[in-house]
């Protein structure tokens, strides 16, 4: 992400009340999760896989955390097996943070197939999400998402592009 | 070693699985040493879960939430949102074999307050018999789960097969604070209690609520803006 665009996510985590975080670093995101690693308000526990890291949210979600998983949007279908296990079976919200690769703008042949899955499988998952490519809006997106997160029970998403990502 | 190590094959009812504990009796034995301050994540399908409930009065102290694949995990996360409480995990070895990676995670964080207990039949048992016998887990030949939780860092792991080696475990798990595998060689049998008749959403409702008491915290936020109005703050940011 462009660092403007890091700062503001990480703002809006803090200011959704997002106080642990796992996931796995991206080419995109990887400087948030340095951020986030750094800020002493947030528990960060990176994962190699992002199904165990929705698992690990979940987990501190129950323990009374307010949790985040932030990865590639390739990692979605690594955690959809337990998006759908956990909470299609039993309603815990996670707040998913999404880089959106393979959007329109890709640079990278291996980030189509991305592309195209993601959203689908998000409306399969009933995962309600939020496409954020202006960094202006990043903060609260996460805010809305985290929210509706709360009151449903259930993962909110935030797929990240555009402004955010490429300074074109 | 493993002492199945030399049976491959995958459909015929070894003699290997003649060995190790009985499920009902060492869950309960487990249930009766439990710290009454203690969590634990639990299955919410299956005889390990049904068994657990029975032993443990279906006390809400116990998430019945995992299935296979992501129990090990869900406890890692419990186990570090709430580092001041004993946190004991009760898995089953289908699914410790599902998500290999859950012991990645358990070595790497490697929670002080959490034990993991896994029911390690060699089978999978909630599958039901065919013609040729159960179907045989990996473990039941080729895999040693303690010793692959070893390998991914975890400081203390064990193969139990004897109630003496489970008593001098719980006693290790439940008097200090050291992240723990104990692999619970287990003969397989069905059920001897009836199924749950609950449902995840209604184990998280129950598991939240209890947190919640205990921690004296608020976990569930569900009408936070109607909290809001009617204590006059404005619920727009």
């Amino acid at each position: 992400m462009l660092e403007h665009a890091a700062g503001e996510a990480l703002a809006g985590l803090k200011e959704a009340g997002i106080d642990f975080v796992s996931g796995l670093p991206d080419g995109w995101q990887r400087n948030l999760h340095e951020l986030v690693e750094a800020d002493p308000e947030i528990q960060y526990a990176p994962v190699c896989n992002e199904g165990v890291g929705f698992s690990i949210c979940a987990g501190a979600w129950l323990g009374g955390k307010k949790p985040a998983l932030i990865m590639e949007n390739s990692g979605l279908r690594v955690a959809s097996e337990y998006i759908a296990r956990i909470s299609l079976g039993t309603g815990v919200p996670v707040v998913l943070m999404l880089s959106y690769r393979g959007d329109v703008g890709e640079t990278e042949h291996w980030g189509i197939p991305h592309g195209i899955v993601v959203e689908p499988l998000l409306d399969a998952l009933r995962v309600p999400y939020l496409i954020v490519r202006d960094p202006a809006l990043l903060r609260r997106s996460i805010k809305r998402a985290q929210r509706i997160s709360e009151a449903q029970l259930h993962p909110a998403a935030i797929l990240i592009s555009g402004d955010c990502v490429w300074n074109d | 070693m493993n002492d199945r190590a030399n049976d491959r094959n995958a459909t015929t009812p070894p003699s290997e699985l003649t060995d190790g504990l009985d499920r009902y009796d060492w869950l309960g034995r487990l249930a009766a040493r439990l710290p009454e301050d203690a969590l634990v994540m639990a299955t919410y399908i299956g005889a390990v879960s049904f068994e657990w409930a029975h032993h443990t009065g279906e006390h809400p102290r116990s998430a019945h939430l995992g299935q296979m694949g992501d129990v090990i995990g869900l406890a890692v996360g419990l186990a570090l949102a709430l580092p001041h409480r004993k946190v004991m995990c009760l898995d089953g070895d289908g699914s410790v074999l599902m998500e290999l990676g859950q012991l990645v995670a358990l070595g790497q964080h490697c929670p002080a307050n959490l034990v993991v207990f896994v029911v390690d039949n060699g089978c999978y048992e909630s599958i039901g018999w065919g013609p040729g016998g159960r179907r045989l887990s990996a473990t039941a030949s080729s895999t040693d789960l303690a010793a692959m939780a070893a390998a991914a860092g975890v400081p203390h792991t064990a193969n139990v097969t004897t109630f003496d080696e489970l008593d001098a475990e719980m006693e290790l798990a439940f008097t200090r604070n050291v992240c723990s595998f104990v692999n619970v060689r287990t003969l397989p049998g069905h059920a001897r209690v009836a199924p749950r008749q609950t449902d995840g959403f209604e184990d998280k409702y129950r598991f939240v609520r209890y947190v919640e008491q205990v921690e004296g915290t608020q976990i569930l936020h569900l009408a936070r803006q109607d909290r809001q109005l009617m204590k006059g703050q404005n619920p727009n940011h």
